[in-house]
């Protein structure tokens, strides 16, 4: 079924009171009504805390709380107890790479793709000397060269790597990666914050071991993210972050630590967060995950239609739309990024991020110059009328440079 | 490159609105970097690019294109442009600080002090207008006025200190020059020819410029209540049948004819004296001819 974007727009208050045309969601994405009120619903009805008091507000917040655990679970395929609620992806992605277990295998296999939120942690481990790092190559195209896959081997112990990235919306062979890495024994972690907001991601069929998302990217709140994970994957890890309710019992002697996921949940939770982000994934659920990824790619042929015909006009990675989200880093000849995007913004409003996306070594495996790129991420609520305006704009621009 | 600039503009602008001093604290961020030979990371000279390229393509898009090409060369020139009209302004003040004179020593032109004898500016012919002072004087002092300017009634207490102290060796002419720029201004002028006529025009040129702001307000009915408190019997009948309008047309296009573009404009024996501080150069102009 085709997503009506004209009629979704309604759902988003920002929209009716702003009106840029909103190319930013693989940065932030827009949040729509029902995560407005789900996440206030917490401050004015219950404004208590959870699995600790037991009078009857915090009773609730502990059934919303949970409630909104096994609603997300389930929006990514995956049972309540394997969810981890994070302040966002780039916690949940140094949950595991800080606490996995490198004492009897050393690698950690990533590729130079990834986001610094996941090349930062394992870059840091190696600082240390606890881990190594292990890159797959990347083809001219953006794409992961599977013939690469020969480096995940017995010494590694975990294959990090972006399901979607930012910077080309192009998706990662999980499939083949995922099998490698566990034919030599070695754990998967999943980087799916650009990629369960535009597609169909279920942790079941994926076969990661630990998946990692933000609720932001995908219309929901700030502040709140999630590491989904099976059991005996999280076994292996040891603690991260522990304080309260992380905890069996304390004594002087010895602590007994909480099965995940209380046990990686320390102290106070994003109550209101999660609530939020429980409601988007019923908002995106009922939508249709597979009529979103529908959408996007319509969007992405159209966006890159309109950009492969300014002149001068770079596109980077794979240009063919099906092999994408809605996302599309380019340059333009004469013209740097940031002056693009801030012209772009000038003349019709369009929102853009400019830079390297925080994925320097990214950009430049992909060729970018050291100033990065634009970047035009559009979702559920971007319509056709607005890839035109962005089109006359960019014309408009690429004849400066 | 502009940030040098920017920092400046947004400096002097800081002191007004604490909306700019972000964009102050960026420039200066700037600033700093490139003097110590460091890229300025800030992306305000990308900003200011980018903010005039978008508004220079609404108008002239090939004009726009122009100056993205050469950007930075425009940058230089206009920086350097910039600090050099800094610099003698600065000395342009220091000059007339100390030395009363833009100038220094050599004298001349100089906008502080207002324009001197410009060549657009042509003496009048006549001598037709408002007189005071000594008509045998050898010296004339013009005055082309609106009693609606503010400038005209700021240089009125200069005029009223030099008719009295110079009166037997000046020859003063008032001509009116109602500019369409300021309320009420022919209504005034027509005004001020009627309590002429009854004899009583000083006593309303007082009350003209006294109550300024009420005549630009309130036109006619501030013009009957300034004549009512002068007692002025024949007031209505002439300033209603427009009595004076011939003799204020040949005013006004003398003073076109003059080429004046503002008021107060001074001529002294035929030199002009206009802008800021002309009354007071005017007088030095006087001062000078009487050999004080």
């Amino acid at each position: 079924m085709a997503i009506d974007a004209t009629r979704l727009r309604a759902d988003f208050p920002v929209l009716q009171s702003s009106k840029a045309v909103y190319f930013d969601s693989a940065c932030t994405a827009l949040k729509p009504r029902a995560v407005i009120d789900a996440e206030a619903s917490y401050c004015l009805e219950l404004s208590a805390c959870a699995g600790r008091s037991h009078h009857s507000l915090a009773k609730k917040t502990e059934e919303r709380f949970e409630a909104a655990r096994e609603r997300i679970a389930r929006f990514v395929g995956a049972k309540a107890p394997e969810l981890v609620f994070t302040k966002n992806t780039t916690e949940a992605l140094n949950l595991v790479i800080r606490s996995a277990d490198y004492s009897s295998r050393k690698k950690v296999v990533s590729t130079p793709l990834e986001h610094h939120s996941l090349l930062l942690p394992i870059m840091e481990q190696e600082r240390r000397g606890i881990a190594k790092m292990g890159m797959l190559a990347v083809l001219p195209d953006g794409t992961v060269d599977e013939s690469s896959l020969s480096l995940i081997d017995k010494n590694t112990a975990l294959v990090a790597i972006h399901h979607t990235t930012n910077t080309t919306g192009m998706r990662a062979p999980l499939e083949k990666i995922v099998k490698a890495a566990h034919d030599a024994g070695a754990l998967v972690l999943v980087d799916g914050a650009q990629g369960v907001p535009h597609s169909r991601v279920d942790f079941g069929r994926l076969g990661a071991d630990f998946l990692a998302f933000s609720g932001h990217k995908m219309c929901g709140p700030t502040g709140i993210g999630c590491l989904v994970g099976k059991r005996e994957a999280f076994e292996k890890l040891d603690t991260f972050i522990v304080g309260g309710e992380t905890v069996e019992t304390v004594s002087l002697q010895g602590v007994k630590w909480k099965n995940a996921p209380k046990r990686f949940e320390a102290g106070i939770q994003n109550y209101s967060g999660a609530i939020g982000l429980a409601a988007v994934c019923d908002y995106l659920a009922k939508i249709g995950m597979e009529n979103i990824e529908r959408h996007e790619h319509d969007m992405a042929k159209k966006l890159i239609d309109a950009i492969a015909t300014l002149p001068g006009a770079i596109i980077y990675g794979n240009p063919d739309p099906s092999k994408r989200c809605a996302l599309v880093s380019f340059n333009l000849k004469g013209i740097a990024p940031h002056q693009a995007a801030l012209m772009a913004d000038s003349l019709s409003r369009i929102a853009m991020r400019s830079g390297v996306f925080c994925a320097q070594p990214g950009m430049e495996a992909l060729g970018a110059p050291k100033e990065g790129a634009v970047r035009a991420s559009l979702y559920l609520y971007n319509t056709d009328e607005e890839v035109r305006i962005f089109a006359e704009t960019m014309q408009k621009i690429a004849k400066m440079g | 490159m502009l940030c040098f600039v920017a920092l400046a503009v947004f400096l002097f602008l800081s002191v007004f609105s604490a909306k700019y001093r972000p964009l102050a604290r960026r420039a200066l961020d700037c600033v700093v970097k490139k003097a110590t030979l460091r890229p300025c990371d800030t992306g305000l000279d990308e900003e200011i690019k980018a903010a005039s390229i978008s508004g220079i393509m609404k108008i002239s898009p090939g004009g726009a294109s122009f100056l993205n090409r050469h950007f930075e060369a425009f940058s230089l020139l206009f920086t350097l442009l910039f600090f050099a009209s800094l610099f003698f302004a600065a000395q342009g003040m220091y000059n007339f600080v100390v030395y009363g004179n833009c100038n220094g020593f050599e004298g001349g032109f100089c906008i502080y002090s207002g324009l001197q004898n410009a060549a657009f500016l042509k003496a009048p012919t006549s001598l037709q207008g408002i007189s005071a002072g000594n008509p045998n004087a050898n010296i004339t002092l013009i005055e082309f006025g609106c009693y609606t300017c503010p400038y005209t009634k700021a240089a009125e207490t200069g005029v009223q200190g030099m008719l009295s102290k110079y009166g037997n060796s000046v020859h003063y002419v008032y001509k009116a020059f109602p500019l369409p720029a300021h309320p009420n201004s022919r209504e005034a002028a027509l005004a001020a020819f009627c309590a002429n006529d009854e004899g009583k025009y000083w006593e309303y040129r007082a009350a003209l410029f006294g109550r300024q702001e009420d005549v630009m307000q309130n036109g006619t009915v501030a013009l009957y209540s300034i004549a009512r408190s002068l007692n002025l019997t024949g007031f209505d009948a002439c300033y209603a049948s427009g009595k004076h309008s011939e003799q204020l047309q040949e005013s006004t296009d003398e003073c076109t004819a003059s080429g004046i573009y503002g008021t107060p404009t001074f001529f002294v024996n035929g030199k002009a004296f206009a802008g800021p501080g002309a009354i007071f150069d005017a007088e030095k102009e006087v001062k000078r001819l009487l050999g004080e």
